[in-house]
């Protein structure tokens, strides 16, 4: 198996959105990790930078921001590019997200073709075949 | 009075509404007291804090006192700047809210006491203040434990879960119930089939986790801000309909809710409208559900 270039992490306490995420990523050439919280995503982004990382807001031991926030302050992760997914769509929380250096702010519901063309926006990634898209 | 017990000194949301067409309900802006022997938690600290404080100046003794906030919107700190005890020597106070740390939370408080916003800054308190930071669980302040969860809300905001002995008691002040569902019901025609079945699975989950936040209390202080009609023109702005909120109370099990955050644009009369649309609400459901509108001065035994 051939090591990919570009790693994908998403946060977000929902095994409902981590199972939409894998589906996704099926159909293009990325790495994909998924944590179901803060603390769990802390393994990997304590030593390591992926190519995107997506943050969900409400989460059970620390809310997406306030940990955004924390990565910020670590060098390895000051420019680390991250879009929030959230049920909350409130411009403060917009704002935040921009302040905090946020590329995009997406809403749930998400569709598939929105986080497709996201991953390949800001990764550079390539789509495994166009008939994979719905 | 019971040693232990709750009162709500400010019931109201966004601003405070001093109208004499309001007053049996209330015109001050989100604060709660919880007593338990010589220990004091206060809820917020909206324009109720300020008749709170006056009366705990009155009194002999001066409770271990612990201030928390659910977020720092200003109908939740505005009477802090009034809160006499702040301002005394005698006192120990100790306040708690979101942040990531304790110099955080002090910014956050400190913040709104400064010029040209207001003549003096929090140097000038003479309390012994200390400021909590976060704790990975349970919230320990004499007899009451706190856990606290993110909600539904602009910006990040805490709901609290207090256990005072055998009693549980969920302080929602604000929180809107139910926005994934409509986002979803919205945006219906966007998804395939597969998504359709993927958002249920996530709506499914985010409302599981908010009912598990609340699950059995006791008693439920929960945000009811809007009528129908009203949350129809104010969707996202981070409040509920006191009907998605009575309906929450039933399939959570509480036992008592307490209709709190009133809109500060409702009279007394319509706020007694809302209750007995919740009656209605409790009747069809046929629940077990007692619901009470919370008012300025009401004493709970605890």
């Amino acid at each position: 198996m051939s090591e990919r270039a570009h790693t994908v992490v998403i946060v977000d306490d929902s095994a409902a959105v981590r199972i939409f995420f894998e589906k996704v990523a099926t159909a293009i050439d990325v790495e994909l990790k998924t944590y179901p919280s803060a603390a769990a995503a802390l393994e990997y982004l304590g030593t390591q930078q992926p190519s995107l990382l997506f943050l969900d807001i409400i989460m059970p031991d620390k809310d997406g921001l306030t940990f955004l926030q924390e990565l910020r302050r670590l060098p390895l992760h000051q420019n680390t590019t991250t879009i929030v997914i959230s049920s909350k769509d409130y411009a403060q929380d917009r704002n935040t997200a921009r302040q905090l250096g946020v590329v995009e702010f997406v809403a749930k519901p998400m569709t598939t073709r929105v986080i497709e063309d996201l991953i390949v926006k800001y990764t550079g990634a390539r789509l495994r075949s166009a008939d994979t898209r719905s | 009075m019971s040693a232990n017990y709750l009162r709500f000194w400010g019931v109201r949301g966004s601003y405070a509404a001093p109208h004499k067409t309001h007053l049996k309900v209330g015109g001050n802006t989100s604060c709660v007291e919880f007593r338990a022997g010589n220990y004091l938690l206060i809820c917020d600290g909206g324009t109720g804090i300020i008749p709170l404080g006056d009366a705990l100046m009155s009194a002999r003794d001066m409770p271990e006192t612990l201030v928390v906030f659910t977020h720092y919107h200003w109908d939740h700190i505005c009477g802090l700047p009034f809160f006499q005890p702040a301002f005394s020597s005698h006192w120990k106070i100790k306040f708690f809210g979101p942040g990531e740390t304790a110099g955080e939370i002090e910014q956050r408080l400190s913040d709104q006491m400064k010029a040209p916003y207001f003549p003096v800054e929090i140097g000038t308190w003479a309390a012994d203040i200390e400021y909590q930071a976060p704790v990975a669980s349970g919230l320990q302040h004499g007899p009451f434990t706190l856990n606290y969860h993110s909600v539904h809300h602009p910006g990040v905001t805490y709901g609290y879960r207090i256990q005072l002995g055998e009693k549980s008691i969920v302080y929602m002040s604000d929180n809107e119930i139910d926005f994934l569902k409509s986002s979803i019901a919205r945006r219906a025609d966007e998804f395939t089939p597969e998504e359709q079945r993927l958002n249920k699975t996530m709506q499914n989950e985010e409302r599981a986790a908010e009912l598990g936040a609340v699950r059995n209390a006791d008693i439920l202080i929960h945000d009811a801000q809007y009528t129908p009609g009203d949350y129809a023109r104010k969707r996202g702005w981070g409040h509920s309909c006191y009907v998605d909120t009575v309906n929450f109370a039933i399939d959570a099990q509480v036992k008592v809710l307490y209709l709190f955050h009133h809109d500060p644009n409702y009279d007394d009369e319509r706020v007694e409208a809302i209750q007995r649309d919740c009656e209605q609400v409790i009747r069809e459901r046929q629940s077990n559900l007692t619901c009470i509108v919370a008012r300025e001065g009401t004493v709970v035994p605890l």
